[in-house]
């Protein structure tokens, strides 16, 4: 009897150890590595969700989970405390996590402004009778972006700058993406920062845009990327980055697949979907643009000090 | 009991209440229709109740509906069941060992009143986006809701008749069952009902703040989609799981409390 208890205690304990231990990807009975991947559920991670309808993780011999998260913050600290293998998160909060000296490492590009005034996924909107005609006219206004000191800020500011006004006086004002339309409409702020689909959800309900920040901060930005951190091992990371490569390829060249794979993992409405500005998915990471992000936050204060992007982006 | 001429009086007065009930929930769901008909509030934020319920209608025709209720079911469930028996535990633990209640009364009232939304952050790093985050704030939750209960119960024991139960030698066990139990029982259903409403409100704030899988993370993602119908329709999905949780408990009390005064004079009346 007390032998029994012994070997149930051990069992007991193994079985513990065995399922607490974070970070490592267990093997599949059908040889395929778990993968748990932290991605917010928007329209610019329709790849890895198309990627995944497509079996390209499965060729990578990768199960593929994908936990939506509610934005970078989240991402980064589930990636570090082990909850993912690889998350989705926006250059700046990249940028930080890594001045924060955490162990992140971009693994693929994950999305990019398309460079195109009038047609991005991107757009700073004003009321349909507002004073404001122009970016330059958004010096001194109140404008609402969904995270403060992050890549809104910094790339409205260069729009403005870029238009020959002065950013140091504008007042931005911490919002979610969902509340910032009927805040624009009841006059609490002068201008909205957001992104699809609310941007043509905005504009179909009056609202005009006054300047493209992704486009306007460089030609091809690089907005978001996929991300792992140093405990996860290297071939991994590397079937992953090849899955990955090819999902954003492929995203890219299927416009009306995306739109309806948006339908699978959003709840946006049908007719907005079909509308709606697609960002570009190109595999690579533009690093010029990563630097320059980096460099506008550094001299807007987001940032303390000069990163070298190498570090991040290897 | 069931005369020719009608309906028990129990069920003609659940009939009744249950008829008052409707009448207001009817009332609710006009006002709902009217405000924004009215335009007195923009129809692009708050859509009428006809829109907000088809959409609800629509949604209750997809699997992921269904998925998302049954995880959020299941993190209220096996929370409230884990706070449950180890309030109930410790609860009459600390009632019947003398010099307890005075050892812990200070401790309990420090951890008590810390909301479990603030264990947000904590929940976030150690689980992430998943069940144990609901259960971390679903059990911190629910925990106190019924230990306080059961130390208000197990203080409220006869003392003639624990000294009674003492003098005639009987066990510790034996006090606790026949004692100590049936004592406390309503005031034990009571934290239930409590924690059971409480439980289920602190699941969907997980699902929506944490993200972990359930009816609070389909509100999220609704709303990060834009999708304003959607959002209203996954609110109006989760007050009447409340009201259903809630009429659940009260069934279950009726039940377990069957030979109570309280309940048999109500069911009298």
């Amino acid at each position: 009897m007390r032998r029994a208890l012994v070997v149930l205690a051990a069992l007991l304990v193994t079985a513990c150890g065995g399922g607490t231990q974070p970070g490592a990807p267990a093997q599949g009975g059908s040889g395929l590595t778990k993968v748990n991947a932290g991605v917010i559920a928007i329209v610019d991670t329709a790849p890895i969700h198309l990627g995944k309808a497509k079996g390209f993780f499965t060729e990578q011999r990768i199960d593929l989970t994908i936990t939506p998260v509610q934005g970078g913050a989240a991402a980064v600290s589930g990636a570090v405390s082990g909850q993912f293998q690889f998350a989705f998160a926006n250059t700046t909060s990249l940028l930080t996590a890594k001045q924060q000296g955490l162990d992140v490492k971009v693994v693929a590009n994950g999305v990019s402004s398309t460079g195109e005034q009038g047609k991005d996924f991107s757009a700073v909107l004003v009321k349909p009778d507002s004073p404001i005609r122009a970016a330059k006219d958004l010096a001194g206004r109140k404008i609402s972006v969904n995270q403060l000191r992050n890549i809104g800020d910094t790339t409205v500011r260069a729009s403005v700058r870029n238009a020959g006004g002065d950013p140091t006086g504008i007042e931005f004002v911490e919002l979610p993406f969902p509340d910032a339309p009927a805040a624009l409409q009841s006059g609490r702020v002068d201008a909205i920062w957001v992104v699809e689909p609310f941007v043509s959800q905005a504009i179909s309900q009056g609202a005009r845009p006054v300047a493209w920040n992704f486009a306007d901060a460089t030609s091809d930005l690089t907005v978001a990327m996929y991300f792992t951190t140093g405990r996860t091992d290297a071939d991994l990371t590397r079937r992953f980055t090849a899955a990955i490569r090819k999902s954003l390829e492929y995203a890219d060249a299927h416009p009306d697949e995306v739109r309806e794979v948006l339908k699978t993992y959003t709840k946006i409405a049908p007719d907005v979907i079909a509308k709606i500005y697609l960002p570009k998915w190109p595999a690579e990471v533009n690093k010029a643009s990563v630097q320059t992000t980096a460099d506008l936050a550094v001299a807007d204060g987001v940032l303390k000090e000069k990163i070298d992007v190498s570090a991040l982006v290897p | 009991m069931i005369r020719r001429d009608g309906l028990p009086p129990r069920l003609r007065d659940g009939a009744a209440r249950l008829g008052y009930g409707a009448a207001g929930l009817g009332g609710l769901v006009l006002l709902m229709e009217a405000v924004p008909r009215l335009g007195l509030v923009d129809e692009r934020f708050l859509p009428p109740a006809s829109e907000i319920l088809a959409t609800l209608g629509a949604q209750l025709g997809t699997a992921e509906l269904w998925i998302a209720l049954g995880e959020t079911l299941r993190g209220w469930a096996i929370g409230l069941a884990l706070a449950f028996c180890a309030a109930v535990v410790t609860g009459v633990v600390i009632g019947i060992v003398p010099g307890l209640r005075a050892l812990t009364s200070s401790t309990v009232e420090f951890l008590r009143p810390i909301p479990s939304v603030a264990l947000v952050p904590l929940a976030t790093l150690l689980f992430g986006p998943s069940l144990g985050s609901t259960l971390m704030l679903v059990g911190y939750a629910s925990f106190w809701q019924v230990l306080i209960q059961v130390l208000y119960g197990v203080a409220a024991v006869d003392s003639v008749a624990f000294d009674t139960a003492r003098s005639y030698r009987l066990s510790a066990w034996s006090r606790v069952r026949h004692l100590v139990w049936p004592a406390a029982l309503p005031y034990v259903m009571t934290g239930l009902r409590l924690a059971a409403a409480v439980a289920f409100i602190l699941a969907v704030t997980a699902e929506l703040v944490i993200g972990s899988p359930g009816l609070g993370a389909e509100i999220q993602v609704a709303q990060s989609s834009g999708a304003v119908p959607a959002v209203y329709a996954l609110i109006v999905l989760a007050g009447l799981v409340g009201i259903a949780v809630n009429a659940a408990v009260r069934l279950l009390e009726r039940r377990v409390l069957a030979w109570h005064p309280a309940v048999r004079s109500e069911v009298a009346a």
